[in-house]
């Protein structure tokens, strides 16, 4: 791909990874073919902010682990009133990391 | 959960977190302790999965009716509480994922909304249930 449609898809979608896997996002989508540019561009990231709040408001439901399509932890937290609410605090602080992390597999699903 | 390895962790800790938490409210549950519900202490009102505690321990003691009226979700715990370990650690022993492939595999088809919907439902019916029960 060339590089300043990359740098401008980098720019565009930065809050949606952690700092450091940005470098190797950018240095694989250069070393990838233009075939991948409309899928790559149609991919629906989930943002991290949202789902932080999603995670304050409705954690002990488990609705943040379902957002991030975490299906099966999502009802585990909540049949387990959000895992005694120990749970529910814990992904307070992990959610937007986890977020992150799924975004990177929704990129790696596409250019794989 | 991208690999077994988080997946089985996560399981086999909760396991032990859920079996030392119900050993300790067993003597507590009849001295009417209170409860570690979020939602129920901010609200006041009880939550979709209030009274699975006192669910989970009188399938243990035989009561199974009063299992299934304190709370049916009791019994998902419950089993998944006796079926897991044992099923992860088999994987663990004989080297395989089959508890992280039939997870993926019902991920997947709960993901449709013909059975989302209905599930979903059923736990709003069963939330309302338990207000009205006033657990």
């Amino acid at each position: 791909m060339e590089p300043h449609k990359v740098d401008m898809f980098v720019m565009t979608n930065s809050k949606f990874f952690e700092s450091h896997q940005i470098p190797l996002i950018r240095e694989r989508l250069v070393q990838s073919d233009d075939s991948k540019w409309i899928p790559l561009q149609s991919i629906q990231f989930k943002d991290p902010t949202i789902s932080l709040i999603v995670s304050l408001l409705g954690g002990h439901f488990g609705i943040d682990r379902f957002l991030i399509g975490d299906v099966g932890l999502g009802i585990a937290k909540l049949i387990t009133c959000g895992g005694l609410g120990v749970w529910t605090i814990v992904d307070w602080f992990l959610i937007m990391g986890t977020t992150r992390d799924k975004n990177l597999d929704k990129i790696h699903e596409v250019l794989y | 959960m991208n690999s077994s390895r988080d997946l089985y962790a996560l399981l086999l800790f909760s396991c032990v977190a859920g079996y030392a938490y119900l050993f300790y409210s067993v003597s507590l549950v009849e001295a009417g302790h209170g409860t570690f519900c979020l939602f129920k202490n901010i609200s006041g009102m009880a939550c979709p999965s209030c009274g699975s505690t006192r669910a989970v321990i009188a399938l243990f003691q035989g009561r199974v009716s009063d299992s299934f009226y304190y709370n049916p979700l009791g019994l998902i715990i419950a089993s998944m509480m006796l079926i897991s370990p044992i099923w992860i650690t088999r994987d663990l022993l004989r080297k395989q994922e089959s508890f992280f492939i039939r997870y993926r595999k019902f991920e997947k088809w709960l993901a449709k909304p013909i059975v989302y919907l209905p599930a979903m439902l059923l736990i709003l019916a069963n939330w309302a249930w338990n207000i009205i029960k006033g657990l």
